[in-house]
């Protein structure tokens, strides 16, 4: 496609998407807020969790963040299943410049340690496990590239890995299989709310947010090391 | 009224980002706009939503392109030093054919990788497909240089070999050593140099001969040019390749390189 070509097509393509945007938003076609009023009422104390964005995606529609957490899992397994049939290179490493490498090796950790506190205080302020997990995965990325790829996989076997990932999946499910065991329905909340406000609150949100951290970092690096194995190392 | 002005900013990012040649201005561009959405999303007071954004959009996913293009948005070149054509210069890159690659590489919109190699492991690294082009003033023989192909030459060269009395070539490329052209330096000063060299081509002839006149060295016949080499396997890139070298001779740039570099 010649350039002038690809500009209108761009263009014709952002401009329509965005006075659908707007068609959307301004006029007579406004989502029902009836919904998200209802759910912005509940009090905080319900689910002990001050953060009521995690309130809802970790308690009231954990259901849904269940079914999240399936499709990611299924795009990994997609991604290794697809990647597994090309072969696996070894090229002659690209080293990064100096300059890269340092900065590298300095943002690794502190990316590292913010992911451990948007896991662990996913509950009270913004944050997550979601976002931890990726955080964690940048870090981790970050790391191989100032130390290499095969010294980064050597202590992350992707092998292990990968058992582990499914591992907390499995564990998930029977988390919130577990009230039957008691004769509540699944997905009843077992640990008390506590206070909002609390890190030792929410309930089950807190090990949520952490075993959902875990579980996309895990996904994110077998995602990561694939592409690596498969496609050219870092 | 932030809200709005980032919202404004939002398409004219997009369609600079979508409309870059280079690959890598491109990804720098989506993952600008991830930064502008996300910016968009805490001030629509959305915090949670802005850090998903900024963490996978601008972090992970911005990454996870820049590897996907470390080999495909790049035109990875292999050569062993030499004088004029292909050499560090402090902490740069100049020469005949580094301008050559450089401009061919723009024209493709790749990044130039350029990695100095022993002379003899050109030839093998480009056969196995870890690098595009093979340079530093490699000179085709022979018709036949398989699984490799050479673009005709884009300078004319002579070439000499220690063992060239019966008019025959060496070996189907020249130059042929051991090791970096480096280390030929302090082998010429001793005389040593027949010990791993069986030919040389003329810029290194002319390099090396600065320091003591060499012995021992005889030209061959016939008329010989530098050439870059491509596998086989990618006829397209070298059809490229030669494309671009011609039209710099039409437009006499090459010319006005060769002038500058070598003469």
């Amino acid at each position: 496609m010649s350039t002038q070509k690809r500009w209108i097509v761009c263009s014709v393509g952002i401009v329509a998407f965005f006075v659908v945007l707007l068609s959307i938003t301004y006029m007579a076609s406004m989502p029902d807020s009836a919904d998200s009023e209802r759910y912005l009422s509940i009090p905080i104390e319900v689910s002990g969790a001050a953060n009521r964005v995690a309130g809802i995606y970790l308690n009231t529609r954990l259901f849904d963040t269940l079914i999240e957490i399936l499709v990611f899992s299924v795009a990994v397994l997609g991604v290794r299943y697809y990647l597994s049939h090309s072969p696996q290179i070894s090229l002659p490493s690209l080293s990064e410049s100096a300059v890269v490498r340092t900065a590298a090796g300095i943002l690794g950790p502190l990316a590292l340690l913010l992911s451990v506190y948007f896991a662990t205080f996913g509950h009270i302020s913004p944050g997550g496990g979601f976002a931890a997990g990726v955080i964690a995965a940048s870090a981790v990325l970050y790391v191989a590239i100032a130390q290499g790829m095969q010294a980064t996989e050597a202590r992350l076997s992707p092998q292990r890995i990968a058992a582990a990932e499914k591992g907390i999946l499995l564990f998930l499910f029977l988390w919130i299989l577990l009230p039957l065991a008691f004769g509540d329905a699944p997905l009843t909340e077992l640990l008390p709310p506590g206070t909002p406000g609390k890190l030792l609150s929410a309930g089950s949100i807190l090990p949520y947010n952490l075993l959902i951290g875990i579980k996309v970092f895990f996904g994110a690096w077998l995602i990561i090391a694939a592409f690596a194995q498969h496609r050219g190392d870092l | 009224m932030a809200g709005h002005v980032l919202l404004a900013l939002l398409p004219i990012v997009a369609v600079v980002a979508l409309t870059q040649s280079r690959r890598l201005s491109a990804i720098i561009g989506m993952g600008l706009f991830s930064f502008l959405l996300a910016a968009v999303y805490l001030v629509m007071r959305a915090p949670d939503v802005a850090i998903t954004e900024a963490t996978i959009g601008a972090a992970l996913v911005t990454a996870i392109y820049i590897l996907a293009i470390r080999r495909t948005g790049r035109l990875t070149v292999v050569a062993d030093e030499v004088p004029g054509l292909l050499a560090r210069e402090a902490d740069r890159i100049v020469g005949l054919e580094y301008d050559i690659l450089r401009g061919f590489a723009i024209s493709q919109g790749l990044d130039l990788s350029v990695s100095f190699v022993p002379l003899r492991r050109v030839r093998w690294l480009v056969a196995h497909g870890e690098a595009d082009i093979g340079a530093g003033g490699i000179v085709p023989l022979t018709g036949a240089i398989d699984p490799l192909d050479a673009t005709p030459g884009h300078l004319e060269t002579g070439v000499y070999a220690f063992d060239a009395r019966d008019g025959r070539p060496t070996s189907e490329l020249a130059p042929d050593y051991d090791g970096y052209f480096s280390e030929l330096q302090s082998k010429a000063r001793n005389g040593l140099l027949s010990s791993s060299v069986t030919s040389l081509d003329l810029a290194r002839v002319l390099s090396l001969s600065r320091g003591a006149p060499l012995e021992g060295l005889d030209r061959l016949d016939g008329r010989h040019g530098y050439a870059f080499l491509v596998s086989k396997d990618r006829a397209d890139l070298k059809r490229d390749l030669v494309r671009y070298v011609e039209s710099l001779q039409r437009s006499g740039e090459l010319d006005a390189w060769i002038a500058r570099h070598v003469r």
